[in-house]
């Protein structure tokens, strides 16, 4: 019954993007009706609205045409409606507890004074590409907005627990933010790492993004980055850090975030697995970002398609586009190189003659031989989606 | 000297204004960081069942949880509500979680 907060200009932008889309096709039927405006939220560009309490904001598909991922643009997604809306960093403090040598209580300061360590990694939700399963599946309903490339910058979470000493029988580390349910019957949010994980190099908690402050909703002061691996082990507004004798028991490890246990994390669409585990690492990606999906061109006009590609944490070893449908593939040239955890673009120059309806498919195949399925792999959460992704382009 | 006396007064405009924004859309207290955010305001369909839609969902959520999915059948969604109310501890009455999922099916569901 109510319509509150839409402006004009709200509505004009709703029904822009949304006409914008379904001309395309990149959103299902069903999504057509909903209300996806876009909305600037503190601290944020205008993204797209998927749900408000909690924030949950994606990030339009433009912004992929920078190698990096701006603060503003970045997507936001929060489990429970309680987020932390101001922080003080006089009394904030990051726990270290459970079955350690020493309890540590550290501020903002106290963190910083670890070695500084950094690099650029991909953030994606493990249910980037929902609203694409095929048959639908229930949950958040993603395009592919929830992912970015961020640049982070933080200490390592591997000496923060030496300092803090783990004691011998600890077999997980528990990790717990300042957001909150709202019901006390609501289970919290956490994570849990297996103790050997939680010790690689490359696990930081991360107090820059970009070279900036973390945006608020983007889990200020601080947040778990887990390079390769899923976000939802990111935890945001970390504050709590518990090493474990007994593995989590937690819902939210227990129930939620899990994943058929066999090498494709799939099942037949409609079934349930017999065997689930803890999501963990990305599959390898590609997505064409330039032209947009369902653009005219000239013909004879020379472009340069481009687009990005990852995996979870090995570098990309190559990008094969096909301009026909999958009928014949070239490699596309690949961008510049910041390491295994960030996306890479890549480029194909092309200039179609003939007027007609192109289909462009890409596929990305990463150093340890990892690729992307031609259809789409199926479970029941909507996880993983990693398919060959097709565009349509018009000439003419 | 004219040019470096502007350059501060420059310096000095940027700095008062880094120390009332942290970001663009937050506000810096001291060590205090915050922000306010907007209210949700979402369109439900109107009907019966709407009231206790609206009362018990939005306990715990907007209420585009529900008008942002696909089209699910009436099974799918009894399900959901089932779960909010046995994993996330919902206090749903049965009477009304039956109204709600009758709502929320005629309203948002496959039809089916």
């Amino acid at each position: 019954m109510e319509f509150q907060g839409m402006t004009r200009r709200d509505f004009i932008k709703t029904v822009g993007i949304t006409t914008a889309m379904a001309a395309t096709g990149t959103i299902p039927s069903a999504l057509y009706a909903s209300e996806r405006k876009l909305v600037a939220y503190p601290e944020k560009a205008e993204l797209l609205l998927l749900t408000s309490r909690p924030p949950q904001l994606e990030t339009p598909l433009q912004y992929f045409r920078e190698l990096v991922t701006p603060n503003e643009a970045l997507f936001v997604r929060w489990h429970l409606a309680n987020i932390p809306t101001s922080v003080d960093l006089d009394t904030w403090r990051l726990r270290i507890h459970g079955n350690v040598a020493k309890q540590l209580s550290l501020s903002l300061d106290n963190l910083k004074k670890f070695e500084k360590v950094g690099y650029t990694a991909v953030i994606q939700c493990a249910g980037n590409g929902r609203s694409f399963f095929d048959p639908p599946v229930f949950g958040g309903q993603w395009l592919n907005g929830a992912m970015g490339n961020c640049t982070w910058g933080g200490v390592r979470l591997k000496d923060v627990l030496k300092s803090a000493g783990i004691k011998a029988g600890s077999t997980e580390v528990f990790f717990r933010g300042l957001d909150t349910a709202v019901l006390p019957t609501t289970p919290n949010f956490m994570k849990s790492l297996p103790l050997d994980k939680a010790q690689e190099d490359d696990i930081i908690i991360a107090y820059e993004m970009n070279g900036r402050e973390l945006p608020m909703l983007n889990g200020f002061p601080v947040r778990l980055v887990v390079p390769g691996w899923y976000a939802s082990y990111w935890v945001k507004s970390l504050s709590d850090i518990e090493v474990s004798v007994k593995p989590s028991s937690s819902f939210w490890m227990k129930t939620a975030y899990r994943i058929p246990d066999n090498p494709c994390g799939c099942v037949e669409p409609g079934t349930v697995p017999k065997k689930s585990v803890p999501i963990n690492r990305m599959t390898t990606r590609s997505l064409m970002i330039n032209p947009e999906d369902g653009t005219r061109l000239n013909s004879g006009q020379a472009i340069e398609l481009m687009g990005l590609a990852f995996s979870g944490g090995y570098s990309i070893k190559e990008v094969l586009v096909s301009v026909d449908n999958g009928m014949s593939w070239q490699p596309a040239r690949l961008g510049k190189d910041l390491g295994r955890y960030s996306w890479i673009q890549w480029f194909y120059p092309w200039q179609p003659v003939k007027a007609g309806n192109y289909r462009i498919l890409v596929k990305a195949t990463n150093s340890i031989g990892e690729s992307q399925p031609f259809d789409g792999l199926w479970n029941p959460s909507g996880y993983l989606l990693n398919k060959v992704e097709k565009y349509n382009l018009t000439v003419g | 000297m004219k040019i470096k006396l502007l350059l501060l007064a420059g310096a000095s405009i940027v700095c008062a204004a880094v120390a009332i924004a942290a970001e663009k859309g937050s506000t810096k207290e001291g060590s205090k960081r915050s922000i306010s955010l907007p209210a949700p305001s979402v369109f439900l369909k109107d009907g019966p069942g709407m009231d206790e839609t609206r009362r018990y969902c939005g306990i715990c959520h907007s209420l585009d949880y529900i008008t942002t999915q696909q089209k699910f059948p009436k099974a799918k969604w009894q399900g959901v509500v089932n779960k909010m109310i046995k994993t996330y501890g919902a206090p749903i009455p049965d009477k009304d979680a039956k109204i709600i999922v009758d709502y929320i099916s005629t309203n948002y569901g496959s039809g089916k």
